[in-house]
């Protein structure tokens, strides 16, 4: 027989107490708290993951700020891009009328004056800033304002090559920006390939941009230019292509105005009356500013002669200038596309970000909130079992034989 | 007249019954009281021819219903769970201070990272720049912080551990003064058992059990002598000897144990034999999570510190001058054993390696130089190297020492024996600051930047190049890369020479600590350059970089992030203060189960004294009648003379 000693009854009656007690207080924590970890202790494994997790939600988060912010700084390069281009069409537009054969000298004047507004209005434009007062295309040097330059003159480009990224993802670092070098000055002059250009011509031959007809036949002059040279005898027309003073062999014929004329993998044509000794030049196409073909438009215009080599001068002049605006049009297009698409990305990354974020906070919440109904429940058992124990406490602790005595 | 003594007999036993069952009664809720009973006998026959005639009985003693075995494992339980509930009240301060989802690190540390993104956005704006560094600042702050903590509680182990031996004292004292009087009863009382002095000796014994394990042995005079540690004496009979608190010889922010013995010197206490209770919990709480959770924590701002200022290093400021240090980091601390004979003339420093960040363990290190060899032992797993010099350490596979940190003796050979510690991430949180105080010297820009220039006639392009190295930074002049067609390739002239590289799209080409990628067809003769990041304001390229660290697994031999080296330290804080938690259920289940056996035995039950209180009454009431008659029965003897 087991033999109980006073002190055990009490002993036992008050450990059971304090357990029920603190088992109580735990759920009571737990419920009050909404948290089902209050020290790592409870659950070390989601204790530790919780923490990563929380991490990785504030990376997220931090991404779709940084998405917000490349979203502002790509919005605006946008806007900024199709202004651009309206002025692009302004200047196009202009150009085409001045090569209307029947304008007065005043008419050229006026199309001469607005296209030196579109000029300014442009410079403004590439010179632009951001909110905070950032260049918006002067690469990394946001405080150097990138543009200076007036008609006639070389614009000058301060600023660099340089591309601000933003980390939109964990992998992705989005280009926020592009340079006004890329957007306004690294225009293939000519057709991309080559750039045709006219000497001090007597004839009224006129030469147009020429195109490619092979890629990969083309071969560069080894002197830097192609000369294609016309001689008049006899009444036949015949010409010959030089590379500096040497004939290339093959490239020579009797001339037919507008008949092509071939080069190494592409051709030119040439229209009108070349006079003899009259020449063109074929120069690889470098890149030329978009400024600089304006610059040169308007000089063309004001400087434009009534003389029949005048004329033909003003053709070519006026009709490269409205080639290398629609290569700057398509350049700054080219650029405005992939500000577009970026802008889309960063949309999809949005969508899959939040996402995310969402699958985050469930994660987190699975393993730290308290499941409310069990805890109430809970709370509720252990509150019974609480009352039984001090119950029964009382009632084992009141016997006692000296009550009989 | 034999009756009369007989009744006399019987009435004596019956009053020391009731005395008995009194004492019992009004000890019954004292701590260790073990409960008594009278053992009575029947006193001597006397022989006659009728045969031998009772002559009523005799209460032999008075003893303690006692049983060695369950007392002594209860002792046992108890000093087991006293150390387990001290450890455990000890790690759930750590428990709660990591844990905090609000105050720990983690918030901190994504708080720093977001201030470096938010540097990405505005790299030229001073306000941004300002909250990166203020958000640096926090980040310190917080480790600062944390660390505090951490070592308020060290100070706090060491303030009671230096209680703890004022309370074994004491109780050593008391110990040695009740075996005396032990001694003193016993020969007074003609060898009875002095049963209370007994009950208090086990009573101190048990108490001194949950301040720290002990082992007991009964010396023939019946003294106990009690011996902690491995066999070193506490009390000797009458004689107790000191613990003492003293600093740690290797490690002076750590308060340790010596025992000064009544005749003789002091030693110090071998702290991995120093077991059980109180002082147990204390010491193994010490060395097993507090020393651990501080490297760990040390080890996240080391590493931060190292990973951060190599990549800040690497870019411009505002101010177009390269990067300096943005976190201040120290050294490794390092102690000499108060021991070493040349203590105040060799000296220990170490240093961080440039691999530090994933090299560094959260273990301390020990250095010891005997015959000739320098052996470093990792405490954590005793894992060594050793080798005639320091800078040549290797492994039982002779795999070098390479544990972040290098040794430097102030002058070798050190004596022999000596002795030294190497604590490389305990200073680590406490040590980092902030060493940048103008917003613009955060180097947010690379300091080079790359230009495809206009004049090329290809369609190759350049990107926006990485480096290495800043040793050739600033360029004395822009870097040309040139094209040659007919060789198809680059060579860089200019401020830097270097190459020819064969090119081939999308290939990095490296030089000087300068990396560019050039994609496309360039054509004969175009040039790429590599220039001074003039200006370069708007440049976040290092910005994005240092950013980008947050999520790096830069840490443990590169497989950890920040977060996920603190993950790992509040999961191990975690899951070792459950266990402990669950350790001392277990002992205290334990030390339960030994109180109910002890008291099964020896406690006091009311209604059973009650009942004794009855019996004696009775058989009180019984010898008095039995006098009664004798003397009715004399009084008729006598009648007869009337």
């Amino acid at each position: 027989m087991i033999r109980i000693s006073t002190g055990m009854i009490y002993d036992a009656g008050v450990r059971a107490i304090n357990e029920q007690t603190a088992a109580a207080l735990k759920i009571q924590q737990q419920a009050a708290s909404g948290r089902r970890i209050l020290t790592p202790s409870d659950d070390p494994v989601a204790a530790a993951r919780a923490l990563v997790v929380s991490q990785a939600a504030d990376v997220v988060t931090q991404y779709g700020a940084n998405q917000e912010n490349a979203k502002t700084a790509l919005s605006l390069e946008d806007t900024q891009l199709m202004n651009a281009n309206d002025v692009l069409g302004q200047v196009r537009d202009l150009a085409v009328k001045a090569l209307n054969g029947s304008l007065s000298a005043s008419d050229r004047q006026s199309i001469a004056t607005q296209l030196r507004a579109s000029y300014d209005q442009l410079l403004g434009i590439a010179n632009s800033t951001d909110g905070t007062g950032q260049y918006l295309f002067s690469g990394y040097m946001g405080d150097t304002k990138p543009f200076a330059g007036a008609v006639g003159g070389a614009m000058q480009y301060a600023g660099d090559d340089g591309q601000r990224t933003l980390q939109v993802s964990a992998t992705r670092h989005l280009e926020t920006s592009d340079s006004g070098l890329d957007i306004f000055q690294r225009i293939g002059n000519g057709n991309g390939t080559f750039t045709t250009d006219f000497g001090s011509n007597t004839g009224t031959g006129v030469i147009d941009g020429g195109t490619v007809t092979n890629p990969a036949a083309w071969s560069a002059p080894t002197s830097g230019s192609y000369t294609l040279r016309f001689t008049v005898s006899g009444g036949v027309t015949t010409y010959q292509v030089y590379d500096g003073a040497t004939a290339v062999a093959g490239l020579s014929g009797t001339y037919t105005s507008g008949q092509p004329i071939a080069l190494p993998g592409s051709q030119v044509t040439v229209t009108g009356a070349p006079a003899n000794n009259d020449t063109f030049t074929i120069t690889p196409s470098s890149s030329q500013s978009v400024f600089d073909t304006i610059s040169n438009l308007i000089t063309a215009i004001e400087g434009a002669s009534t003389t029949p080599a005048g004329q033909a001068a003003y053709q070519m002049d006026v009709g490269g200038a409205i080639g290398g605006i629609d290569r700057a049009a398509g350049n700054i297009m080219r650029v405005d596309t992939a500000v577009g698409s970026r802008l889309a990305e960063i949309d999809s990354l949005a969508t899959a970000n939040s996402a995310v974020s969402l699958q985050y906070q469930q994660t987190l919440s699975n393993l730290q909130d308290v499941d409310m109904t069990q805890a109430l429940s809970d709370l509720t058992r252990k509150q019974v079992e609480l009352e039984a124990a001090q119950k029964s406490f009382v009632a084992t602790s009141k016997l006692s034989l000296f009550d009989y005595l | 007249m034999s009756i009369f003594s007989v009744g006399i007999s019987a009435l004596n036993a019956a009053q020391v019954g009731v005395q008995t069952a009194s004492h019992n009664i009004a000890n019954a809720s004292t701590a260790g009281y073990t409960r008594q009973q009278i053992i009575q006998t029947t006193a001597t026959p006397m022989f006659t021819g009728g045969g031998y005639v009772g002559q009523g009985t005799d209460v032999q003693t008075i003893q303690r219903v006692y049983n060695q075995y369950v007392n002594s494992q209860l002792m046992t339980a108890q000093t087991g769970a006293s150390e387990m509930d001290t450890y455990s009240t000890q790690i759930q301060q750590i428990d709660n201070l990591l844990g905090d989802p609000n105050a720990g690190l983690t918030p901190a540390l994504s708080a720093f990272f977001k201030g470096m993104q938010e540097l990405t956005a505005n790299p030229s704006s001073i306000s941004s720049r300002q909250a990166a560094l203020s958000a640096g600042q926090s980040l310190v702050s917080s480790f600062q912080s944390l660390n505090d903590q951490i070592t308020q509680i060290r100070d706090g182990v060491n303030q009671q551990i230096t209680d703890e031996v004022t309370n074994i004292n004491a109780l050593a004292t008391q110990l040695a003064d009740i075996n005396q009087r032990i001694i003193l009863a016993q020969a007074t009382g003609a060898n009875q058992p002095p049963n209370d002095l007994l009950d208090q000796r086990d009573q101190i014994l048990t108490n001194l059990n949950k301040e720290v394990r002990t082992q007991t042995v009964q010396q023939s005079d019946g003294t106990f002598s009690v011996f902690i540690g491995n066999g070193q004496p506490l009390v000797v009979g009458s004689q107790a000897s000191q613990l003492q608190a003293v600093q740690d010889s290797s490690d002076p922010r750590s308060t340790t144990l010596a025992l000064k013995a009544t005749y003789g010197s002091t030693m110090t206490l071998n702290e991995s034999l120093i077991t059980g209770g109180k002082l147990g919990g204390l010491l193994s709480f010490r060395s097993q999570s507090l020393d651990s959770a501080q490297n760990a924590l040390g080890r996240i701002a080391i590493s931060l510190g190292q990973n951060f200022n190599d990549i800040h290093k690497l870019g411009q400021d505002l101010t177009g001058t390269l990067g300096a240090d943005f976190f201040n980091m120290t050294t490794p601390a390092t102690y000499s054993s108060e021991l070493n004979p040349d203590k105040t003339t060799v000296s220990l420093t170490a240093q961080f390696t440039s691999t530090a960040a994933s090299d560094l363990t959260t273990s301390d290190y020990q250095l010891i130089y005997k015959g000739g060899t320098y052996t470093v032992t990792r405490l954590s797993d005793n894992k060594t190297w050793s080798g005639g010099n320091l800078s040549s350490l290797v492994d039982s596979s002779s795999q070098p020492f390479a544990e972040g940190f290098t040794l430097t003796l102030s002058s070798a050979p050190p004596a022999d024996g000596d002795m030294f510690k190497i604590e490389p991430t305990r200073n680590g949180a406490q040590d980092i600051s902030v060493l940048i105080t103008d917003p613009r010297n955060i180097a947010a820009a690379l300091p080079i930047r790359t230009v495809t220039p206009t004049t090329n006639t290809g369609t190759a392009k350049i990107d926006a190049g990485s480096i290495t190295s800043v040793a050739s930074m600033p360029l004395s002049s822009d870097v040309i890369l040139t094209y040659n067609g007919a060789t198809n390739q680059f060579s860089a002239s200019g401020g830097l020479t270097a190459g020819p590289f064969a090119y081939t799209a999308g290939q990095p080409i490296s030089f000087n600590g300068i990396t560019v990628t050039i994609t496309g067809n360039p054509a004969d003769g175009d040039t790429f350059l590599i220039q001074n990041n003039a200006n370069g304001v708007s440049d976040n390229r290092n910005a994005v970089a240092l950013g980008a660290l947050q999520t790096g697994k830069t840490m443990v031999g590169g497989t950890a992030s920040y977060a996920e080296a603190y993950a790992q330290l509040v999961s191990e804080v975690g899951n070792k203060a459950r266990q402990v938690q669950v350790a001392a259920d277990a002992q205290q289940a334990l030390a339960d189960q030994a109180q109910s056996a002890r008291d099964q035995v020896s406690g006091v039950n009311l209604d059973e004294e009650a009942a004794k209180l009855l019996q004696y009454q009775q058989a009180y009431q019984a010898a008095a009648k039995m006098i009664d008659i004798t003397s009715k029965l004399f009084d008729q003897i006598l009648a007869l003379n009337s």
